[in-house]
């Protein structure tokens, strides 16, 4: 419950301070109002999709890990085939 | 490094980049800028620099909220 409250009070500030510099009237007078608030939403997104992305990039493979560990997994179903315990399909 | 990896997500970086950067120019930097500029051609009116960004939320809200609807339909005709 109380999280919930911790966000919608950081919501409130967030307004409170953007009708405030609203009405400081330092923007230009034809700015639409909803424009800065929505820039900073798609800005956001657009922050997180270049993390995701650069993380992908810098995504480290070990191709010869990979290897032993299929080895591993083949020798693991052998193993436990001979003792009579259902391994499952491949 | 494998190739799928990278290419996937150079296309991903590269794409948010230039939504960030078109974004950027046509809610920040256009307003200053004389009306007679032909910088103006490339960029759609104003009104859909606001449309634009919460049509594509409102869909993506809807299409989250129907993917999670069908598979708690799933589970519970699986458990029945």
């Amino acid at each position: 419950m109380k999280h919930i409250v911790k966000i919608l009070s950081l919501l409130l500030a967030v307004s409170a301070f953007w009708i405030g510099l609203l009405q400081a009237a330092i923007i230009p007078p034809g700015y639409n109002t909803w424009l800065l608030p929505i820039y900073f939403v798609v800005s956001l997104g657009c922050y997180g999709l270049l993390m995701v992305g650069l993380g992908l990039m810098q995504f480290p493979t070990c191709p010869q890990e990979a290897l032993l560990l299929q080895h591993d997994i083949a020798e693991a179903k052998d193993f436990f085939k001979h003792k009579g315990v259902d391994v499952g399909s491949d | 490094m494998e190739l799928a990896d990278l290419a996937v997500g150079l296309l991903l970086s590269s794409i948010s980049l230039s939504i960030f950067t078109y974004y950027t120019f046509w809610v920040i930097i256009l307003p200053f800028v004389d009306s007679d500029h032909f910088i103006h051609k490339y960029f759609l009116p104003q009104d859909y620099a606001i449309l634009v960004p919460v049509f594509a939320g409102v869909t993506l809200l809807s299409l989250l909220s129907v993917f999670i609807g069908m598979v708690m339909l799933k589970s519970k005709k699986k458990k029945a």
